[in-house]
């Protein structure tokens, strides 16, 4: 499959997504518009991505298919989302640290203490220098 | 005069001087580290600015983007694989010195080419820019606006190799910045009812998204390469020799790499592919580039690094950033509630000249840093992609939480995180899409006041010659491809 084209078709289909949504801004009278309302710029800017995305693919006659994405950039994206998940359970610094070793053992690290000291080592300077120097506060968790 | 030595007093204020050094060591560091380059390094650090005050802020990221180009050279060179993209040139010639045991030799040469490009660039800096911005006192919104259009049509030739590809992310990143409450009507746009899109998409975290995690979720798909490692004797300053070999590369990728650099959306990477080309043309030695000629490392670092002092120069005197690093340097002047363009040179001249003076002492320092610490920089380069990454990922998520303390922009890193990564998939690069988010705001609101002053008529335009000159221009240079190949009689 022509990856330009999916590309052109995606990017058309979200630009005329968001064109519609102009439609529900709020609409203000003239008066306070002066013939310039809210919705007129972003339907230029999206009017003139439909028009690239047009060029885009009627310039691409021929365009390689794409190699399948690995599956370890799957398990990473889904260790970054499992990240989010579990901040507000265990507070943002114990996510951290799970994550570290998490994702470095889903790179291939096997040396347990290795990633275990670096881990801690790492989660030390940050609260260093954050929690205690700039007085971040961190999200604690429901056990804190 | 007076704000020039002005700028340069205040190098002697030991916070400016440890802000400069610290930029200057973090700027090499993550230099070095492939996958990590100065633009990445600039939006995840930049953050931790917010608490400095514009003077430090800036003195800090303007001494990251001089370190950073020659950091890049260092990984070039030894491993082949450049920490950031301005030094891919650099490896063409440097890596295959280092195969045959000239490491050394080559990051020498690559530190005082970066030195003198550096220097060179900065001078000029300090010269052009109060005079462009002294020919842009006098521009009024019809002018500013044509002045934007033509910096975003330079989107087209910044990161993918489509220039179309380019003008749609650069346009998404205008349209991104429409996202927040009108500023004429106080209509919400694209806010979907979160609370914190009111006031507008924050720039550091798309920009920790877009760099940072994005290169993460890439770096992922590339664990299983592994690059041959040179061996680094001691790095030493060229010979008498090899100066007067390079002299006429280095000078002529300096005033190469400035010129680009001060074109807009043209930045390093672009300098020193033209400078390689240039040096290896004007060379008495061409049969030698490729495989370890001396002159094909001072070349492109002296171009790359001239560049950085070339891209500041339409970023502070019309705020029209001139690469993406700049773009977000931009960012960061905008966060720290400065607005750059030709009146900060009559409002803050000391905030300017103390940019300046900054970026001499960056180059100064990576001069002798570079030459003393080559080999320790070079071991930090190794540090392993299982242990570098997650680090990564931590820092970013504190850079996105930390100014508001919000996890909301946390979240708007990670999914700008997935946008970049299905965007570089599919031969979208997100440099244009920066530059277009930060220069948004000027195009819609120099547009509104424009079709103000013309009572909503667009011929008015038609009577700014000016800004005529500009679209002009902005046109000429979108259609210079399609007309050269028509020319050439090639299908597009």
């Amino acid at each position: 499959m022509n990856s330009n084209r999916v590309a052109a078709a995606a990017v058309a289909a979200i630009a005329v997504a968001l064109f519609g949504a102009t439609f529900w801004f709020e609409k203000m009278p003239e008066g306070i518009t002066r013939g310039f309302g809210a919705e007129a710029f972003p339907r230029l800017v999206l009017g003139t991505i439909v028009a690239f995305a047009l060029l885009l693919a009627l310039l691409s006659r021929t365009g390689e298919s794409l190699a399948p994405i690995p599956a370890i950039v799957y398990y990473s994206g889904a260790a970054l989302l499992l990240f989010m998940a579990i901040v507000p359970l265990v507070g943002m610094l114990a996510a951290m640290f799970l994550f570290l070793l998490g994702l470095g053992y889903l790179w291939g690290e096997r040396r347990h203490w290795v990633l275990l000291v670096s881990a801690a080592l790492l989660m030390v300077a940050i609260w260093t220098v954050f929690v205690r120097g700039f007085g971040v506060q961190l999200p604690q968790g429901i056990f804190a | 005069m007076e704000a020039f030595l002005g700028g340069m007093a205040l190098l002697l204020d030991p916070k400016i001087l440890l802000v400069v050094f610290a930029g200057t060591l973090i700027g090499i560091v993550v230099g070095a580290l492939p996958g990590i380059s100065g633009s990445t390094t600039t939006a995840l650090l930049l953050p931790f600015t917010i608490t400095m005050g514009p003077v430090p802020a800036i003195a800090f990221l303007g001494a990251i983007y001089c370190a950073a180009n020659f950091g890049g050279s260092i990984t070039a060179i030894l491993v082949n694989s450049p920490g950031d993209p301005s030094a891919s040139a650099t490896a063409f010639d440097g890596y295959p010195m280092a195969r045959r045991g000239e490491a050394g030799r080559a990051l020498g040469m690559s530190a005082v080419a970066s030195a003198i490009g550096g220097i060179f660039s900065v001078l000029v800096l300090i010269i052009a820019a109060p005079l462009l911005a002294r020919v842009a006192y006098s521009f009024g919104p019809p002018e500013y606006f044509a002045l934007a259009v033509f910096g975003l049509s330079m989107v087209a030739m910044t990161g993918g190799d489509s220039m179309l590809k380019n003008l749609i992310a650069g346009a998404f990143g205008v349209l991104l910045a429409t996202v927040g409450q009108d500023l004429t009507t106080g209509v919400e746009r694209y806010t979907f009812g979160i609370h914190s899109f009111t006031d507008g998409i924050e720039f550091i975290p798309v920009l920790i998204g877009l760099f940072a995690l994005t290169e993460l979720l890439e770096q992922a798909s590339q664990l299983r390469n592994r690059a041959w490692v040179a061996k680094l004797g001691a790095v030493r300053l060229p010979s008498w020799d090899d100066i007067r070999k390079c002299s006429k590369a280095i000078w002529l990728s300096s005033v190469l790499g400035t010129f680009i650099g001060i074109l807009p959306a043209l930045g390093a990477t672009t300098a020193a592919m033209i400078a390689y080309v240039e040096t290896r043309r004007w060379s008495k030695n061409k049969a030698e580039f490729g495989k370890g000629a001396i002159e094909g490392v001072a070349g492109p670092e002296a171009a790359n690094n001239a560049a950085v002092g070339g891209a500041m120069v339409p970023t502070l005197a019309l705020g029209i950033p001139g690469s993406t690093t700049t773009a977000i340097i931009l960012a960061g002047l905008i966060v720290q509630g400065v607005r750059p363009g030709p009146h900060l040179f009559t409002e803050q001249p000391l905030l300017l000249y103390a940019v300046f003076s900054s970026m001499l002492l960056a180059n100064l320092l990576y001069l002798v840093l570079g030459l003393g610490f080559a080999k320790v920089f070079a071991r930090i380069s190794l540090i392993p992609p299982q242990f570098l990454w997650p680090a990564v990922f931590v820092l970013s998520v504190i850079g996105a939480y930390a100014p508001n303390q919000a996890m909301a922009e946390v979240w708007v890193a990670i999914a700008f995180g997935f946008i970049g990564f299905f965007m570089r998939r599919y031969g979208f690069s997100p440099a244009p899409l920066v530059i277009g988010l930060v220069l948004g705001r000027l195009v819609e609101e120099t547009l509104k006041q424009s079709l103000l002053i013309f009572d909503l008529s667009w011929g008015g335009f038609l009577g700014r010659p000016i800004a005529m000159t500009l679209f002009g221009l902005t046109a000429l240079f979108l259609l210079a491809p399609l007309l050269v190949l028509k020319l050439r009689g090639r299908p597009s």
